[in-house]
């Protein structure tokens, strides 16, 4: 198991400083998340694993910007998230953040592609990138094949793809995914953790996920654990795969690009 | 942008069932609108030329005074050299004829009662070519042969009051040009029912030199210019005026519009009751569709939340939302026009009579007309009363909470 203290060597893509969220309950507050604090670095394919309840999904939300805390800082990339409005807030999710749900939440009337390409052209990218991008990550995805199929003709997994083609065809600087294999059969869970991990070896993506699936846990580099909304635990379970030149500071978003 | 209409227009067509009732609301709306409107137009044209052409004709000509008289003799105020006027007015392009008139009023009497008379004396032949024909209810029409002279049409209501039929004699009393009571002896030739009964209890219509000799006076109170279509009145008045000014008696032109004071009581009440079946359309349309909308809004409450996550501008959630609805309009407004003027044909060929209006006594025919202004209005209207149904459920999609629209089941 590696040292923690190495990460502090490393350039931060996120850092939660001191976040507490509660939310108001008839007349008093329950506190979903209490002062917790989390550095990830670029690269990096990390789980944060608990029971029900404990604050995996706020903490998510936080970092993904849909969210704000209650106290405390979360920094993307070296901006703080408390200082933007929303305009620039509905910015930065946009150009540095993909999400992946539980429940796929593609556009039904939508083809394969055309989910693909919804935040490129959110994003204001030309046509032509936009079928080149989209080509290249359903390929990534392993989905080529499918795509001018809706939703409704895919398999649960195959959404799922898609929907992780989509999180990464604007080529963000994180991923969060929230509970991505929870409505999962085996296969297609392992299936999908094997396309994450290898995009995450291949590209250099860094994944945030939130889960309890054991089978996703074992395949997971560094694991923070919730309890009652507060960090119990943050271990690394394997070799860590951070880019030597994302360490050194080169601009996640320039690797991406020349890779994805 | 082709990509967002694209989602849009899919969207519309998500829930089919619920689409397919509102295209029927709507598509409705507008075929109801065009019914009315269509049913209104061809009753105003009917009107319109029916006023026309029961005598009003599309342009009369008057002297400049006639319309600032003291009514104290018919004729003082009357055209002197009418004759040369209508070779003149005959001249225009588009004109049928001109027909002479008298406009007078009097007491007739059967011998034994008397009762007003309000009176028009014509040229039988000017008025035929012109399609002026009176509504006889019995009897025929006046004759233009000379023994015709002392021949009269009478209104159902005078024939009823003074017991009297064709054939039989009544005598007219008038006051002269001179201010003498000068009285002549008509036989009655026809009745005539024109539909009102306040103009029945009164008509009466003999021959312009039987006027001349009761009024003393070579005069006429006006002349009446007959056109080949109504729609060329304001062309024909134009030309005309300047052509008039030539002559020796100052004269001005009248068009049919200034004189129909009842068509236009008509219109302007019947355009009242459309505009107000209008407003009830655009606010059904209105209310029903808010309640739609918002019920669309909320069965996507957490793709909503998904596309907010992913950055899209809440402004383009508004825009997705107004414009589906907008779109929803355009189809509904297409449907209302394909459906009504369907309708509108089939009922025009139905055969269908309703009862007589108001005031008249002849049933009328149910015919709609096709107004396209009326099918880009009534168009206009469920559009825009659509999009406005969309921007309350666009705010509020566009507001949502990011998380809690993502937790939304």
């Amino acid at each position: 198991m590696n040292d923690l203290a190495e990460l502090d060597e490393i350039a931060e893509l996120v850092r939660v400083d001191a976040v507490t969220r509660r939310f108001p309950l008839d007349h008093s507050y329950v506190s979903a998340l209490d002062n917790v604090n989390l550095r990830v670095a670029p690269g990096e394919f990390l789980a944060i694993a608990g029971p029900s309840g404990s604050g995996k999904s706020t903490l998510l939300n936080l970092i993904g910007c849909i969210d704000k805390p209650t106290s405390g800082h979360i920094l993307i990339d070296g901006v703080d998230t408390s200082t933007l409005n929303p305009a620039r807030m509905t910015a930065l999710r946009r150009e540095k953040i993909g999400f992946v749900f539980q429940t796929f939440n593609l556009i039904p009337v939508f083809t394969a592609a055309e989910n693909v390409e919804f935040p490129l052209l959110v994003q204001g990218f030309s046509s032509g990138e936009r079928r080149q991008r989209v080509a290249a990550a359903l390929e990534s995805v392993g989905l080529s094949a499918r795509a001018n199929h809706r939703p409704d003709l895919l398999s649960g997994g195959e959404r799922q793809r898609v929907a992780v083609a989509r999180a990464i065809v604007h080529r963000p600087a994180l991923v969060l995914a929230d509970e991505p294999t929870a409505n999962l059969d085996t296969r297609n869970a392992t299936q999908l953790i094997d396309l994450m991990h290898d995009l995450n070896r291949r590209f250099g993506l860094t994944f945030i996920f939130s889960t309890h699936d054991q089978r996703l846990l074992e395949h997971t580099d560094r694991i923070v654990r919730l309890t009652d909304g507060q960090v119990v635990a943050d271990t690394l379970t394997a070799e860590s795969i951070i880019p030597q030149n994302l360490s050194q500071g080169a601009s996640h978003g320039q690797v991406l690009a020349s890779r994805l | 942008m082709g990509k967002f209409l694209l989602l849009a227009f899919r969207n519309v067509f998500r829930n089919r069932r619920r689409t397919i009732m509102t295209l029927i609301m709507v598509g409705g709306g507008v075929a109801g609108l065009l019914l009315v409107g269509g049913f209104f137009a061809r009753m105003f044209w009917g009107l319109r030329e029916s006023t026309i052409n029961d005598g009003l004709g599309h342009i009369q000509i008057f002297t400049a005074e006639h319309f600032n008289r003291e009514e104290k003799h018919v004729l003082d105020t009357g055209i002197d050299n009418w004759r040369q006027v209508a070779a003149t007015a005959s001249t225009g392009g588009h004109v049928r004829g001109v027909a002479p008139r008298i406009e007078f009023y009097g007491m007739l009497s059967n011998g034994v009662k008397s009762g007003v008379f309000m009176g028009s004396a014509v040229d039988p032949v000017a008025e035929s070519s012109l399609g002026f024909s009176p509504r006889l209810a019995a009897g025929r029409d006046l004759d233009s042969k000379p023994s015709g002279e002392t021949e009269a049409l009478i209104g159902i209501g005078v024939a009823r009051s003074m017991n009297v039929k064709p054939g039989d004699g009544l005598t007219l009393l008038a006051v002269t040009s001179d201010g003498a009571l000068n009285g002549i002896d008509v036989q009655i030739v026809g009745l005539v029912n024109t539909g009102f009964k306040e103009v029945d209890d009164r008509y009466l219509r003999i021959t312009l030199p039987s006027a001349q000799r009761l009024l003393q006076s070579d005069r006429v109170t006006n002349l009446v210019v007959g056109l080949d279509k109504t729609e060329n009145t304001d062309m024909v008045a134009a030309e005309l005026a300047p052509r008039l000014r030539g002559l020796p008696q100052q004269l001005v032109l009248k068009k049919w519009i200034d004189l129909a004071a009842y068509y236009k009581q008509v219109r302007s009440l019947f355009s009242t009751i459309f505009v107000f079946l209008g407003v009830i359309v655009f606010f059904m349309v209105l209310m029903s569709s808010v309640n739609t909308l918002l019920m669309t809004m909320f069965e996507r409450t957490r793709e909503i939340g998904t596309m907010l996550a992913m950055g899209t501008p809440r402004s383009w959630i508004m825009a997705l939302f107004v414009v589906e609805a907008t779109l929803l309009g355009i189809m509904g407004a297409i449907v209302g026009v394909v459906g009504g003027n369907l309708l509108g044909f089939l009922l025009n060929h139905a055969g269908l009579h309703l009862p007589p209006p108001p005031g008249t006594t002849v049933p009328m025919a149910f015919r709609v007309l096709f107004v396209p202004s009326l099918m880009i209005g009534s168009s206009i209207l469920v559009v825009v009363s659509l999009a406005l149904a969309a921007i309350f459920p666009a705010i509020r999609a566009s507001r949502l909470q990011i998380a809690e629209a993502l937790a939304h089941v």
